[in-house]
């Protein structure tokens, strides 16, 4: 299985340069104030993921990947573990930027406020990650990508509709109850969101055909 | 003999094709060839041999293992050729080999590397730079780097250069030394089997029309070159398919000695795989 999370490290090492510029753009705007870094991760993150899908189907590897070993098991298990690997790599990387931003630009490192922001960013990834894989299997990264977009938007406009008509007073309790295990709960709630992610996209690979 | 690859009653429906009840049977250390028009059936076929489309019927058997079943362990003795290029564009041979030194438990870096050299391809270019023969040697190359005991190749040579075509024939050739070895492949070029095949074997339409040794098919197969009057002399029952021509008809004849015998005709030409082929697609009866 490390060969086929290695095939995907390595094609994005391919488009390494690319991402490196990207990144060093966005340090820029968040210098200036014009970017909140810890919203990167699940941009960044999804968009890398989401093109070593379509090298994968443009390329037509996965016909041969199932002629592998366990080709369609390992498949898809490395897809997630490359995607786990890279979301530490990148949370790591935007948490350090983070706290060398607040410390350039205030003298003061806002612990507290990065921890919980790049956390947050955090479960949008895993959230956003774990509803399109499987989407990605089952309809193709063309289709599934025009579904990321529809999920985007639908968040954004139900989110709107809820923070300005229904009273989230009750969330916030709930925030506040819930207190300082919020790391923990989310953490549980990420584990099992790329669990139940990834026991549909096998199941969905099993059957698929190429 | 051994079976290396066993096929019984394929079935798989699509809409406006069909397998039907495909039966192949390749013995161990033989070369069987696998020959048929676009279209016939042959990327299908060997697509659920290698469990690549589902929802077929029958029984496959590689090494005397369900294909379905035993998936890994058959796997691992596999080395695998598809019709399409298949390699992401963007990595390098040198990537492929730290791919599959962690896929495969027998790859050999070492022969990887020599195939490379022998097909005088660069190591850290990336594939989207390499030609399209180019590409085809670094499948094969990828192909039979981890000892396999079993080649499943559909169009190994599509795309290859006469010389780059008898490099590839070369090594299958020297791959097939090991008696423990066997090669299926699936090819347009027929006239590299003519060669190499023990076996071959014909589909047509999804069906198998024909699965013969290879030099008794050449021997016993016959194409009889006649005028109008001559051919409707002839019962159709002794011949399989014919093709009017301008000039003439070609009559494709089972077996030339005992047509001989009974029309006492010396004209029987003997039969290669592409006239075999044209005559059993486009001929009629």
């Amino acid at each position: 299985m490390l060969g086929f999370i290695k095939k995907d490290l390595l094609m994005i090492k391919s488009n390494i340069k690319i991402l490196v510029i990207l990144l060093f753009i966005y340090v820029i705007m968040a210098f200036q104030g014009q970017m909140d870094l810890s919203f990167l991760i699940p941009f960044i993150s999804v968009m890398i993921m989401m093109s070593t899908f379509s090298y994968d189907t443009f390329n037509k590897w996965e016909a041969y990947a199932v002629t592998l070993p366990n080709g369609r098991k390992n498949s898809v298990k490395a897809k997630y573990l490359a995607t786990i690997i890279l979301i530490s790599i990148t949370t790591i990387i935007i948490a350090i930027l983070s706290f060398i931003i607040s410390y350039a630009k205030t003298n003061i490192i806002d612990f507290e406020n990065i921890i919980g922001t790049t956390f947050g960013s955090l479960f949008a990834t895993i959230l956003l990650q774990s509803l399109i894989y499987p989407a990605m299997y089952k309809f193709g990264p063309e289709k599934a990508r025009i579904g990321l977009m529809v999920i985007i938007f639908s968040v954004a406009i139900i989110g709107g509709f809820i923070a300005n008509y229904i009273d989230l007073s009750a969330v916030i309790k709930i925030l506040e109850y819930i207190g300082a295990y919020w790391i923990i709960i989310f953490t549980i709630a990420m584990i099992l969101m790329l669990y139940v992610s990834y026991k549909i996209s096998e199941k969905i690979y099993f059957k698929k055909e190429f | 003999m051994e079976n290396i690859l066993e096929v019984k009653n394929l079935c798989k429906k699509y809409k406006g094709f069909e397998l039907q009840n495909v039966n192949i049977t390749l013995p161990k250390g033989m070369i069987m060839g696998f020959i048929g028009e676009n279209g016939a059936g042959k990327t299908t076929t060997i697509k659920a041999i290698l469990d690549i489309i589902k929802n077929y019927t029958g029984e496959i058997k590689i090494f005397g293992l369900d294909n379905r079943k035993e998936d890994k362990k058959i796997k691992e003795d596999i080395g695998v050729v598809l019709d399409d290029m298949f390699f992401p564009e963007i990595l390098t041979p040198n990537d492929i080999n730290t791919i599959m030194k962690n896929i495969y438990k027998n790859w050999d870096s070492q022969l990887y590397f020599k195939y490379l050299n022998d097909f005088t391809l660069p190591n850290n270019k990336p594939i989207k730079t390499l030609s399209k023969g180019m590409r085809k040697k670094l499948e094969i190359a990828t192909a039979i780097s981890h000892h396999p005991k079993l080649l499943i190749l559909d169009e190994p040579t599509a795309g290859l250069d006469p010389i780059a075509r008898n490099e590839v024939i070369d090594i299958f050739q020297n791959f097939i030394q090991n008696e423990e070895c066997s090669i299926f492949i699936s090819t347009h070029i027929t006239t590299d089997l003519e060669h190499i095949a023990d076996y071959i074997t014909f589909i047509n339409n999804g069906k198998i029309v024909l699965s013969k040794n290879r030099e008794e098919l050449l021997e016993e197969y016959g194409i009889l070159k006649c005028s109008q009057e001559e051919f409707e002399k002839i019962d159709k029952k002794d011949f399989i398919k014919y093709k009017k021509n301008k000039y003439q008809y070609d009559v494709l004849v089972e077996n030339i000695k005992e047509f001989n015998k009974k029309y006492q005709v010396n004209t029987i030409d003997k039969i290669t795989l592409e006239e075999l082929m044209i005559l059993m697609v486009k001929g009629e009866k």
